[in-house]
C-alpha cells in the first residue's frame, strides 16, 4: 500500500498584513459555506445571503439595531481581549454579564420608587462591581488553587444562569405580573437615554466606545499593557522579568469582569428594562468569536463586533422571509470561527508533502 | 571489510547562505575521521545529505567506487550508513529492547541474540528491559550505538556526541568508537570540541562557511592550529589572571537553602552555601540536570525563598522577584536565551524594556516611555557590538551571538554588582563566545562579580577564580581555579570524589 506521508512545519515570519486580511478570508468563506447550505436548503444562494446580510442593514432602523446588538459584543470582546493576550481563557463572559444584570437589576428594583439623576449610575457601577465579583472565582481559584480557569469560568455561567431563573421566578418576580418569570419594568430614571427617538439605540454605545479607547491606551501605551503582552507572548519570560503574574490574572479577570457586567447592565436598563430569563442571546460565548476575529486588538474587534451583530440581525430576518429557525444566526458564527481557526492554522503552519511512501507494515 | 565514502562536489544553497560549497572529501575505513567547524561551517549540512535528511543541490556521493542516492533516511540504512544524532531519538517510555525493535525487521528472538552479542563483544552494560527514561545519557546514547551496529554499517556517523557526557562517559565513547573503527567500521566525528580531535581522529578535515579549508593528519595538529583553521583568523586565547580575594568584601552569601519542587522533572537542591567576594567570579560546573536551572531561578528570583537564606551586600534578597532583585543591582542571563532572556516576536527595544529599573523611567507613572526605551536600547546595540542599529527590529532575526550581546548588554549597562549567568555561550560561533568571555572578564577587573553556571568546562577553567561542582542538587566544595583540571572536574560531575 502507498501512502503520503506529510510533514507539518512552523512557519517563520507570517506578514502583519496578511495576518489581519485573513479574518476577512474567514468571512467571504463563510458567506460561501452559507450560500452553500442555503442552496442545499433549497433557496437562492444569492437571494437568501442577501436577505440575511443586506436586507436587515438596508433602513435606519436596521442600522440602528445593528448598534444595539453590537454595543455588547464589543464592550464584552474588548473586556476579553485583556485575559486572551495575556493567556488567561476566561471563557465565563455569559456568566459574569448575567451576574452583572442580576446586581444592576436588583439594584434597579431597590430605586423601583426613585427618580433622579444618580440612580442609572449606582446601578451602571453595582452592575460593573458584579461582572467584577464573578469574575473573580475563577481568578483567585486559578491563583490560589492552581484551578483550570476555563472550567471554572464556564460552569460558572450555568450557576449564574439558574440563579437568575430562580430570582425571576420568585423572590424578585413582579408582584402585579400574572406569576410571568420576569420583574418589574424599571423607573424612566433607571433606563439608558435613548438617543434618536424611535430607534432602540442607546446610551450604552458611549460605553463600549470609551472602553474601546481605554483598551487601545492600556494595552500599548502603559506599563500594565507592555507586561500583558509579554506575559502572553511568554509566561516563562514575564517570571524572568519579575512581573507580577498572581496580581496581572486577578487584573485581566476584574476588567474582563467589568466590561461583561457593564455589557450586561446596559441590555437590562437598555434595550429590555426588567429581568428575565433570557437577557443574553449567548452575548458573552459569541464575544469570543468577536474578540479572535477582531485580532483582539480593539479597533478590529469593533468590525468584527459589527459583523458578527449582522448574523444575529439576519438571522431574523431569514426567520421571517424564508421560514428559517434563527439558530441560522449561530450556525454563522460557528463557521466564522472555523474558517478563522482554520486559515490561521494555514497561516501558521505549512503542511509539506513528501511524496509517497511504501507502507511496509 | 574494505569501505571508501566519498563526497564529490557537494553543494547545497538555503535562501541566503551556501550551507556546502563544492565539498569533495575522501573517506576509507580503518580510521577515524573528524568533521571540525564553528556552528553554521556546514558539517551538520553535509552530515544530513549523508543521512539522506537532506537532498544536496549538486554533486554526488560514492560508496565503494558506486554512486548512491540518497533520498532519505531509510536509503542511507540500505547502504548501510549509520548516524546518530545529537539529540536522542527514543521513545523514554518503552524498554531499550522495545526501541531497538521498532524499526528493525528481525524477528524478536533473532534480534535479541544479536543484541546480547554486540552487548558482549563491546563489553556494554546495559539491561534490556527497562524503561529508556531510566538509562543515563551515554547509556541512551550507547543504545542509539545498538540500534545503528544490528544493521551493520559500514559507516558510522556521530554528530557531536560528547555534548551530554561526562568526562568518564566519553573516555568510555572513545574506546568503543576505536573498536569499531579496528573491526572495519568507517567512522565520521562531528564536533567543535577540538582536545576530542586530537585524543581520537587520525584525520581530520576543518569546514569554514561552507566549504572544506583543509584535510590533514592529526598527529601534524596543534589544538592552536586547529582553532586558527577553524576560525580562520589568529584569535588570541584570553586567559583570565587569577586574583586572590581575601581582603576582598562578601558580597553574596548563601545559608542552608533547600529547595523542594512539587515536580518531579525538576531536581531538589539540598543545604547550598556559598559565598562570593567583589570582584569574583564563582564557576559552577556539572552536567546539565543536576539543578543547575533551580539554582539559576533561586539566585534569580524566579523562585522564592526565606528572606534570610540569601544575603547580598548584607540585604535580605530571599524573598524579592527578580525585578525587586535588579533594584538591588542584581542581574541576569538565563539560558534559553530565545525564549526566557528575550521574546523572538517582540522588537529589540522592547526586549530592553525587560530590564525595568525605577531609575531607568522606562515607564513613567506607568506609561511607556518609548523615546527613553529607544535611545537606551540604541546605547546597548553600539557599546556591545550587535550587528544592527535598529533597535525597531524583531530580536527573532537576529543570530544567537547578536541577540546574546543584546542580552548580556541590556544586563550590564546598568552596572550591577553581581552577574549571574547560565551557559552564556551556548551554541555561539567562536568570535561571539570570544567576545562575551571578554566581557566577563572585563566586569570582574571592574570589580564586579559574577556567577558562571556552565556545563563547558574550557569556559569554567577560563573565567572562574573558583569553581565548585553541582551534582544531584548539590553543590561541591569550593575549589581554587588554578587548583583545578578538568580531570577533576569530571569525576565530582559524574558523581565521584576527589580528595
Amino acid at each position: 500500500m502507498e501512502v503520503q506521508l506529510i510533514k507539518i512545519e512552523k512557519r517563520n515570519d507570517v506578514s502583519r498584513s496578511i495576518y489581519f486580511l485573513t479574518p476577512v478570508l474567514a468571512i467571504f468563506l463563510t458567506l460561501f459555506g452559507g450560500g452553500i447550505i442555503f442552496y442545499i436548503l433549497g433557496f437562492n444562494p444569492i437571494e437568501a445571503l442577501k436577505f440575511f446580510f443586506i436586507t436587515p442593514i438596508s433602513d435606519l432602523y436596521g442600522l440602528s439595531e445593528l448598534l444595539v446588538k453590537a454595543t455588547p459584543l464589543c464592550l464584552i470582546a474588548i473586556g476579553l481581549s485583556f485575559c486572551f493576550k495575556s493567556n488567561n481563557w476566561n471563557i465565563g463572559a455569559e456568566g459574569q454579564l448575567i451576574f452583572g444584570g442580576i446586581v444592576g437589576g436588583g439594584v434597579a428594583l431597590l430605586f423601583y420608587n426613585h427618580d433622579g439623576f444618580y440612580v442609572l449610575p449606582i446601578i451602571i457601577l453595582s452592575g460593573a462591581i458584579g461582572g467584577i465579583l464573578f469574575a473573580m472565582i475563577p481568578a483567585i481559584l486559578k491563583t490560589y488553587f492552581n484551578t483550570n480557569e476555563i472550567l471554572v469560568s464556564l460552569m460558572l455561567v450555568y450557576v449564574a444562569k439558574l440563579l437568575l431563573d430562580y430570582l425571576v421566578v420568585g423572590p424578585w418576580s413582579n408582584p402585579e405580573g400574572f406569576n410571568f418569570p420576569e420583574t418589574r419594568q424599571f423607573s424612566e430614571s433607571a433606563r439608558m437615554p435613548i438617543l434618536f427617538g424611535g430607534l432602540r439605540i442607546h446610551a450604552g454605545i458611549f460605553i463600549t466606545l470609551i472602553t474601546v479607547f481605554l483598551t487601545w491606551l492600556i494595552l500599548y501605551k502603559t506599563y500594565l499593557g507592555f507586561q500583558i503582552k509579554v506575559s502572553g507572548l511568554s509566561l516563562k519570560t514575564a517570571k524572568y522579568a519579575g512581573y507580577k503574574g498572581k496580581t496581572m490574572i486577578i487584573i485581566v479577570f476584574m476588567i474582563s469582569g467589568a466590561c461583561a457586567g457593564l455589557a450586561g447592565v446596559g441590555e437590562i436598563t437598555g434595550p429590555i428594562g426588567q429581568l428575565h430569563r433570557n437577557i443574553s442571546p449567548d452575548y458573552g460565548f459569541t464575544a469570543i468569536i468577536v474578540a479572535f476575529l477582531g485580532r483582539l486588538n480593539p479597533v478590529g474587534i469593533i468590525f468584527a463586533s459589527l459583523i458578527v451583530a449582522l448574523t444575529y440581525l439576519g438571522a431574523e430576518t431569514a426567520q421571517i422571509f424564508l421560514q428559517v429557525p434563527k439558530y441560522t444566526g449561530q450556525v454563522f458564527q460557528g463557521m466564522i470561527l472555523f474558517f478563522l481557526l482554520g486559515s490561521d492554522y494555514l497561516l501558521f503552519f505549512k503542511i509539506k508533502f513528501l511524496g509517497l511512501k511504501k507502507n511496509e507494515l | 571489510m574494505n569501505t571508501k565514502l566519498k563526497v564529490s562536489e557537494i553543494s547545497k544553497i538555503y535562501p541566503g547562505c551556501v550551507a556546502n560549497d563544492k565539498v569533495s572529501l575522501e573517506f576509507g575505513s580503518g580510521k577515524i575521521y573528524a568533521l571540525l567547524g564553528e556552528n553554521g561551517a556546514g558539517k551538520s549540512t553535509l552530515v544530513k545529505i549523508l543521512s539522506g535528511v537532506v537532498k544536496p543541490d549538486e554533486g554526488q556521493v560514492f560508496l565503494n567506487n558506486e554512486s548512491i542516492k540518497l533520498n532519505s533516511p531509510l536509503d542511507a540504512k540500505k547502504n548501510n550508513i549509520g548516524m546518530v544524532f545529537q539529540h536522542f531519538n527514543l521513545f523514554e517510555t518503552l524498554s531499550v529492547f522495545e526501541n531497538l525493535s521498532i524499526d528493525s525487521d528481525k524477528k524478536n528472538e533473532d534480534l535479541r541474540v544479536l543484541v546480547n552479542d554486540i552487548l558482549k563483544k563491546y563489553n556494554f552494560k546495559i539491561e534490556l528491559d527497562i524503561p529508556v527514561l531510566n538509562l543515563s545519557a551515554g547509556q541512551k546514547q550507547k543504545v542509539e550505538i545498538i540500534r545503528c551496529l544490528i544493521r551493520n554499517p559500514k559507516v558510522l556517523i556521530m554528530d557531536e556526541p560528547t555534548s551530554v557526557l561526562t568526562e568518564q562517559e566519553t573516555d568510555d565513547l572513545f574506546i568503543s568508537l576505536k573498536q569499531f573503527s579496528k573491526d572495519g567500521i568507517l567512522i565520521i566525528y562531528i564536533t567543535h570540541k577540538l582536545k576530542e580531535v586530537l585524543s581520537l581522529c587520525d584525520e581530520v578535515a576543518v569546514m569554514r562557511k561552507g566549504k572544506v579549508v583543509s584535510v590533514s593528519n592529526t598527529i601534524d595538529e596543534k589544538i592552536e592550529s586547529l582553532a586558527n583553521k577553524m576560525v580562520g583568523e589568529n584569535i588570541n586565547t584570553i586567559k583570565k589572571k587569577i586574583n586572590n580575594f581575601k581582603n576582598s568584601k562578601e558580597i553574596l552569601k548563601i545559608s542552608n537553602l533547600n529547595f523542594k519542587s512539587d515536580d518531579p522533572y525538576e531536581t531538589n537542591l539540598n543545604n547550598l552555601n556559598l559565598s562570593l567576594k567583589k570582584g569574583e567570579c564563582l564557576g559552577i560546573a556539572g552536567i546539565s540536570g543536576n539543578g543547575q536551572n533551580e539554582l539559576f531561578q533561586i539566585l534569580s528570583g524566579e523562585i522564592i525563598t526565606e528572606g534570610t537564606s540569601i544575603m547580598f551586600r548584607n540585604k535580605e534578597i530571599g524573598k524579592l522577584n527578580p525585578r525587586e532583585r535588579r533594584e538591588y543591582l542584581m542581574a541576569f542571563s538565563p539560558e534559553d536565551r530565545i525564549s526566557q532572556a528575550a521574546v523572538p516576536e517582540l522588537k529589540i527595544y522592547e526586549n530592553v524594556a525587560l530590564n525595568n529599573f525605577k531609575s531607568s523611567n522606562f515607564f513613567e507613572k506607568g506609561l511607556v516611555n518609548e523615546k527613553k526605551i529607544k535611545e537606551h536600547s540604541k546605547k546597548i546595540l553600539s557599546n556591545f557590538s550587535v550587528n544592527t542599529d535598529n533597535v525597531e527590529l524583531k530580536s527573532q532575526f537576529l543570530s544567537g551571538g547578536n541577540l546574546q550581546k543584546l542580552i548580556i548588554g541590556r544586563e550590564l549597562i546598568t552596572s550591577p554588582e553581581l552577574l549571574v549567568c547560565f551557559n552564556p555561550t551556548w551554541g555561539l560561533d567562536v568570535g561571539a563566545i570570544n567576545y562575551i568571555h571578554e566581557t566577563l572578564i572585563q566586569i570582574n577587573e571592574q570589580g564586579k562579580s559574577s556567577i558562571l553556571i556552565s556545563t563547558d568546562n574550557d569556559e569554567l577553567l577560563k573565567l572562574s577564580d573558583r569553581i565548585c561542582v553541582i551534582y544531584k542538587g548539590k553543590l561541591s566544595k569550593i575549589m581554587n581555579a588554578d587548583t583545578v583540571t578538568a580531570e577533576k572536574l569530571g569525576i565530582l560531575m559524574g558523581g565521584g570524589s576527589i580528595d
